[in-house]
């Protein structure tokens, strides 16, 4: 039981709402509260030349949090790693969803379901896991967790290769030729956490599931009807 | 690309030249680069000592264009430098923003946040030409309506778009 700052951050108000309610409902299911940082502003994702400019806009964020939190959660890998990169001496813990999981409390999830004979494709991306000091602690729980609740992981080297998700709206060719490099290279659903990812196999993929780990985690549970 | 072009860089990165003269040539870089799965042969380490030297850097530059930000570089060079980061600089300092970037920021200044459907109408057009339409149905469940959302801010949204870099003291 945690009390948490929350910042879901642009995308989760649009695009990747259901990530945004999936975290919420996850962090209620493990007895954990959220409040949103009032007034919350966006943390410039990757679209600023100018260092200085860019955690001036994301710190604007830990200035509105200060006082009210020191933990603050933080789903989206781009925002998590701006947050971090705002907050060189460490004043704030910023957590990403994941690094609220661990295989003890995972145990203590109330499994309605099981993910046997299904094959799974962790998938990490970049920004979860570099820059090496701005990394989730805890870089297979994504893995745990399918083979927790009895799925299949596959895909082990491609885990945290680039699928170009940030050319999507520039230079379309080289992100379907670096998702697809991933998506031919593994088998299953594939399993992400952050919203660019989410898009880029999404947009790609042929076949194949793409789905965010809270959803599996809420299908477990028996919350979401499939998966 | 000019001498205050490069100035630009190593401002907006808060790199210094001479970070720059620790790079061994090992090109670690350029055996992980992403850029290079896309069969395109660049090698990030030319870039920074262009940088070094002070010599011109093109916009067509294929790391320039194609860099996508996966700091694989950074995570395997002995320095960790954050080559995207000065890549991004070098964007910058081009003028290189496309449309896209473009509607982003200016999202940013009005509401504090980034309103998807304000985006896609600025860039409407450029996924009309750039044959985007045939994803939609796969887009389909992104959708949702949801009106801006106006935020308060701390500091005025476009502060820095106004400084002039020449201006400030370098030292
Ligand atoms: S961040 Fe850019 S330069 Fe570095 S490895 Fe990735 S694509 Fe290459
Ligand atoms: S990995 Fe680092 S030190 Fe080696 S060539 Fe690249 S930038 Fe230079």
């Amino acid at each position: 039981m945690m009390e948490y700052g929350y910042y879901p951050g642009c995308s989760l108000t649009g695009s990747a709402k259901r990530l945004d309610q999936g975290v919420r409902q996850l962090c209620k299911k493990l007895g954990h509260s959220l409040t949103e940082i009032p007034d919350w502003n966006c943390c410039g994702a990757l679209e600023y030349g100018d260092r200085n400019e860019l955690v001036s806009i994301s710190g604007e964020n830990l200035e509105k949090a200060r006082g009210m939190c020191k933990e603050i959660v933080v789903p989206c890998p781009a925002c998590y790693k701006n947050l971090k990169d705002a907050d060189p001496d460490r004043s704030f813990n910023i957590l990403s969803p994941l690094e609220l999981l661990s295989t003890g409390n995972l145990s203590q999830i109330e499994q309605k379901r099981d993910l046997k004979g299904q094959v799974f494709f962790p998938y990490y991306g970049c920004l979860l896991m570099r820059p090496e000091e701005n990394s989730i602690k805890n870089r297979n729980i994504m893995e745990d967790v399918i083979s927790v609740f009895g799925g299949d992981v596959d895909g082990e080297k491609m885990k945290d290769r680039c699928c170009g998700g940030n050319q999507l709206f520039l230079n379309k060719w080289a992100t379907e030729k670096l998702s697809t490099l991933i998506l031919g290279k593994t088998k299953g659903t594939v399993v992400v956490f952050c919203p660019f990812c989410h898009m880029a196999m999404q947009t790609f993929a042929v076949g194949r599931k793409v789905i965010y780990l809270t959803d599996l985690l809420l299908y477990v549970m028996g919350e979401n009807k499939s998966l | 690309m000019n001498k205050r072009d490069h100035e630009i860089v190593f401002k907006h990165t808060g790199y210094r030249r001479e970070d720059f003269s620790v790079c061994l040539g090992c090109k670690i870089c350029a055996s992980v680069c992403t850029v290079n799965d896309l069969t395109l042969n660049v090698n990030p380490q030319e870039l920074l000592m262009k940088l070094f030297v002070g010599e011109k850097i093109e916009e067509d530059h294929p790391l320039v264009r194609y860099c996508t930000s996966c700091y694989r570089c950074t995570a395997a060079c002995p320095w960790q430098i954050r080559i995207p980061e000065v890549v991004r600089a070098v964007k910058e300092s081009l003028g290189m923003e496309s449309r896209f970037e473009k509607a982003f920021k200016r999202s940013l200044d009005i509401w504090g946040r980034v309103y998807e459907p304000f985006v896609v109408a600025m860039t409407a057009l450029d996924l009309l030409k750039g044959g985007y339409i045939k994803y939609m149905p796969k887009w389909m469940g992104y959708a949702g309506f949801h009106l801006p959302h106006k935020v308060k801010r701390l500091k005025p949204s476009n502060a820095s778009k106004g400084s002039n870099p020449s201006e400030e003291g370098r030292s």
